[in-house]
């Protein structure tokens, strides 16, 4: 019996076999540097995604919440400021940017830890058998944000389910991996960082480059090839790669002059007038009907529902010769992409919300001419209502409203997410 | 404390450490899951073995096929590094097909009629910057054999180069 019981114990050839892995340069330090780079850049990630559902106010009204069973994983919600104007577009261009950034860097790390997948034996206590559970999380849970947030900029929604739900609890299940993960790691990481100087291996050719010792980590080969690139080589490799996707995306957040050079960006390309910008709907994609936007269109000014006053209604002449605001404002959508500021014309928010008959309003549910769809209706809150650049506007750069960016009459306020200035504005309810 | 720790394989804090993490996750899935469970786990699981089992097997053995195939080339090329000029451009254009291959296949749809913009370009732009990735390759090559050359002439007897392994040795470098 005794052979065959050796015989389970020890590896079977393949990858299980720590000589089967021979790459020269996998080892602890160059894992260590990778994933120093991502133990920098992952909370990065991971705050301005926080930040971005916190823009859309979802605590304000079951409105404006795509993600109703957060419970406590909302615990951090604010109310979402105004200013700066350009808050939104750049914790969108942030996380956009720097998310396909990492992509090369997940690669090559993943990469390098690939050996610890097959080692042998496969589970050797309880307490190894949760740690690979827990990476199964980290692995699946950083493919499965990078997959869903990478389809989902470029609007091919195939991932199981809507956008907003999956992003944010996958967020959870990657995150809690991932925690776990720098708690058992961070010291093996700090040592394997000390074993080798970092300059010093950036002095390192690949004549010069020879393995790192075999470690207990697994990484590190016991047969290595001869060499075919340094260690320096390989994190220039994975910095290119980064550089390459952040060149060929940031000018869709960037905008003006740098734009056309996003070649690789959904919204890289500008728009066939020079004096337009970009749209993520126009309104025959939402089935707007011009019969909806003519003469016979009315904006409804109302109060929540069983108050005495009676609706007022407006048409675009009359919200025409209410007193004028002009604001300056960029449109930055929860993709990434954004437009420079645009000089808005129209009526304030808060004008509208008086004419109603709140002088002190709470928020406002805004509804839009579109048919149904999750951002047909949304509410504001009282700092989004007051602040004296959030306009009904009518006009933008010296011109009507386009249909496309909303005419007759748009929602516009400062720092928030693009999709929370609602177009084809229908009806204003305002609650005191 | 003791047999705790030969049992469980680490120490309590450990344990601790699992449980905090499982605890959150479970919270999440929780509400991740029900939805769509199957289509989510497929997801989960389609991720890790997707890269796992099939990205970098794929990607290994078309880098060791390279280097074999090129093995017994011209002495003009540099013993050792050579293959990072071909691997470069490769992966880099192989990175940014990964990334907006639905746009440059001309996947989502609706993409057009929501934004104005045409699908057309992606493909053109991907190509377009393979292309140049590949022209800057093959001039800093190049460079490189110029400048190899140059020290050959210059120092023809101390030997400039590293001799490299024997011509029968393996060299399967996956990386």
């Amino acid at each position: 019996m005794k052979p065959r019981v050796k015989s389970l114990i020890s590896s079977p050839p393949g990858p299980a076999r720590r000589s089967f892995w021979r790459s020269p340069v996998r080892g602890p330090w160059l894992t260590s540097v990778l994933g120093l780079a991502l133990l920098a850049s992952i909370p990065v990630m991971f705050v301005t995604g926080l930040l971005s559902y916190a823009a859309y106010n979802p605590d304000l009204s079951p409105v404006n919440d795509q993600t109703p069973g957060k419970g406590w994983l909302g615990f951090y919600l604010f109310s979402w400021p105004t200013h700066p104007i350009w808050l939104y577009r750049l914790n969108q261009g942030v996380h956009v940017t720097l998310g396909l950034t990492l992509v090369p860097i997940l690669l090559f790390k993943l990469w390098s830890v690939l050996p610890k997948l097959f080692e042998w034996p496969p589970l050797h206590s309880a307490a190894h058998a949760l740690e690979r559970l827990s990476l199964f999380l980290l692995v699946g849970g950083a493919v499965f944000e990078f997959a869903t947030g990478i389809l989902n900029i470029q609007t091919w929604y195939k991932f199981p389910g809507s956008f907003y739900p999956l992003h944010l609890y996958g967020a959870w299940v990657f995150t809690a991996g991932f925690v776990v993960h720098v708690a058992l790691k961070l010291p093996v990481m700090i040592r394997a960082l000390r074993s080798r100087g970092f300059v010093k291996e950036l002095r390192t050719n690949l004549a010069a480059t020879r393995p790192e010792p075999p470690d207990a980590g697994y990484l590190a080969p016991v047969a290595p090839a001869e060499p075919t690139i340094s260690r320096r080589g390989v994190l220039a490799f994975a910095g290119a790669g980064s550089l390459l996707v952040a060149a060929l995306s940031v000018g869709q957040s960037v905008g003006g002059p740098l734009r056309w050079t996003a070649l690789l960006a959904p919204h890289g390309q500008d728009v066939a007038s020079p004096d337009d910008f970009q749209v993520n709907q126009t309104a025959a994609s939402v089935g707007i009907r011009a019969s909806e936007t003519g003469a016979a269109w009315r904006l409804t000014l109302g109060t929540e529902a069983g108050a005495s006053t009676a609706p007022v209604t407006l048409d675009r002449a009359g919200l025409l010769r209410m007193e004028q605001h002009t604001a300056s404002l960029p449109i930055a959508c929860v993709e990434g992409w954004s437009t420079d500021n645009q000089a808005w014309a129209g009526v304030r928010l808060r004008d509208l919300a008086r004419l109603a008959g709140v002088t002190r309003p709470s928020s406002v549910l805004v509804k839009s001419l579109e048919h149904g769809g999750a951002f047909s209706q949304v509410v504001l809150s009282a700092g989004q209502i007051m602040d004296p650049d959030a306009l009904l506007a009518l006009r933008v750069n010296g011109a009507d409203l386009t249909p496309d960016h909303g005419y007759p009459a748009r929602v516009i306020v400062p720092a928030s997410p693009g999709v929370h200035c609602t177009k084809w504005v229908a009806s204003l309810e305002f609650r005191g | 404390m003791r047999r705790f720790s030969r049992w469980y394989g680490a120490g309590p804090l450990h344990l601790l450490t699992m449980l905090g993490c499982f605890g959150l996750a479970g919270y999440a899935a929780a509400e991740l899951l029900p939805n769509n469970p199957i289509g989510i786990a497929v997801w989960f699981a389609g991720a890790v073995i997707g890269h796992d089992l099939l990205l970098v097997p794929l990607y290994t053995l078309a880098d060791r096929s390279v280097s074999g195939v090129f093995r017994h080339r011209p002495p003009s090329l540099p013993t050792v590094g050579w293959i990072n000029y071909l691997r470069v451009p490769v992966a880099l254009s192989g990175l940014l097909l990964l990334i907006w291959f639905p746009l440059i296949f001309r996947l989502p749809a609706r993409f057009s009629a929501a934004t104005t913009l045409p699908l057309s370009p992606y493909l053109w732009h991907w190509l377009g910057v393979t292309g140049a990735l590949f022209l800057l390759s093959a001039a800093a090559l190049a460079l490189r054999l110029g400048a190899d050359r140059r020290a050959a002439r210059r120092a023809p007897e101390s030997g400039h180069r590293d001799p490299g392994p024997p011509a029968g040795s393996p060299r399967r470098a996956e990386g």
